[in-house]
């Protein structure tokens, strides 16, 4: 255990008992593991929220790291899209959404004797635009990755060497992060692109891929590398039968490829 | 955080300056997307050279757009 880790680990038994919002994402994926190691599976909760915006994908990856490890779970539904304020899918959207969701679990894990409740945001998000932060303050969650100077790098490579299977995995933001800002999010529309982007997968497509939702228009990011392949006629009509079945009437290839944060470039929202 | 109102971007002058690049297409604008709609030999073009991707991402931007598509069909 390098001094980094060691600091987390001193830092999570200061504290005795602690619950994670847990989506099984690298960054919380690596704090439940490291958190259950600390303290023992008595004294840890991953709390998954689980909503429309949640891939299904992405459930079944938290709940396969929480049973490697030994990781006690409880799941909670939240419903962001009963709030109209998130629907209208203002850029501060996720403020809505992270409300919804520690509103639920904050008071869960207080009355299950988890007095301190924490997030896997980690030092690198600190400069991104994430108005889902001022919510997790109001709730009182800490973020002990970012307060104790964890990059995306680090959390990946420590993930590695303790073998959670989740140091590789993409980013995986909310389905809603597909979805223009402005154009309401609706259950359709999530479930129209997390449809798309499974069959994008069956068809083989490993690594970054976000499919965004344009109303009729699908536009497909995936890595610059492998752009090429899916320009072939016959790579192309597949991946366009993927799209259209997923109820897309038109489906396109972004010329840059896969960007994070890609839709609040076409907005113009920056930190 | 500060949000910026996108500009449509132009869509005839980009249309123009990608023929001049040998790249005929029609382009439809939605706010900073500009989809390129391209027969199945432009679009097969597009795929194979990355110098010419490059390049009409760079007229685009010019024209004010952030993003650019090429349309698929699975006729094209």
């Amino acid at each position: 255990m390098d001094e980094k880790e060691l600091a987390l680990t001193h830092w999570l038994q200061a504290r005795g008992r602690v619950a994670i919002g847990f989506s099984g994402g690298v960054d919380s994926a690596y704090l439940a593991v490291v958190a259950q190691r600390a303290l023992g599976r008595d004294d840890v909760l991953a709390i998954i929220g689980r909503s429309a915006s949640y891939p299904a994908e992405q459930w079944a990856v938290a709940r396969g790291v929480a049973d490697a490890f030994d990781v006690p779970v409880l799941e909670l539904d939240t419903d962001e899209l009963k709030d109209p304020r998130y629907a209208a899918n203002p850029s501060n959207r996720c403020y809505f959404c992270k409300t919804e969701l520690w509103s639920k679990l904050v008071p869960v894990a207080r009355t299950r004797g988890f007095h301190t409740v924490v997030d896997g945001t980690n030092a690198d998000d600190l400069a991104d635009y994430r108005p889902g932060a001022r919510a997790a303050h109001e709730h009182a969650v800490a973020s002990p990755l970012a307060t104790l100077g964890f990059t995306k790098a680090d959390i990946r490579d420590r993930s590695r060497a303790l073998g959670i299977p989740t140091w590789s995995q993409p980013s995986s933001p909310c389905l809603s992060s597909r979805i223009p800002y402005g154009t309401s999010v609706t259950t359709e529309r999530l479930g129209q692109v997390e449809q798309a982007e499974k069959a994008l997968r069956n068809l083989g497509i490993e690594g970054d891929l976000r499919v965004r939702y344009h109303d009729d228009l699908a536009r497909v990011e995936l890595s610059q590398a492998t752009l090429p392949e899916w320009m072939e006629p016959a790579k192309l009509s597949v991946l366009v039968k993927a799209v259209k079945g997923a109820g897309f009437s038109r489906a396109s290839l972004d010329l840059r490829g896969f960007r994070s944060g890609s839709l609040n470039v076409l907005h113009g929202v920056t930190a | 955080m500060s949000v910026r109102r996108e500009k449509p971007g132009s869509q005839p002058v980009l249309e123009g300056a990608l023929a001049e690049r040998g790249l005929v297409c029609r382009v439809e604008a939605r706010a900073g997307l500009a989809v390129l709609i391209a027969d199945e030999a432009t679009v097969a073009r597009l795929g194979s050279d990355a110098e010419l991707r490059r390049a009409a991402l760079a007229l685009a931007r010019e024209q004010g757009f952030t993003h650019v598509a090429i349309e698929l069909r699975s006729d094209s």
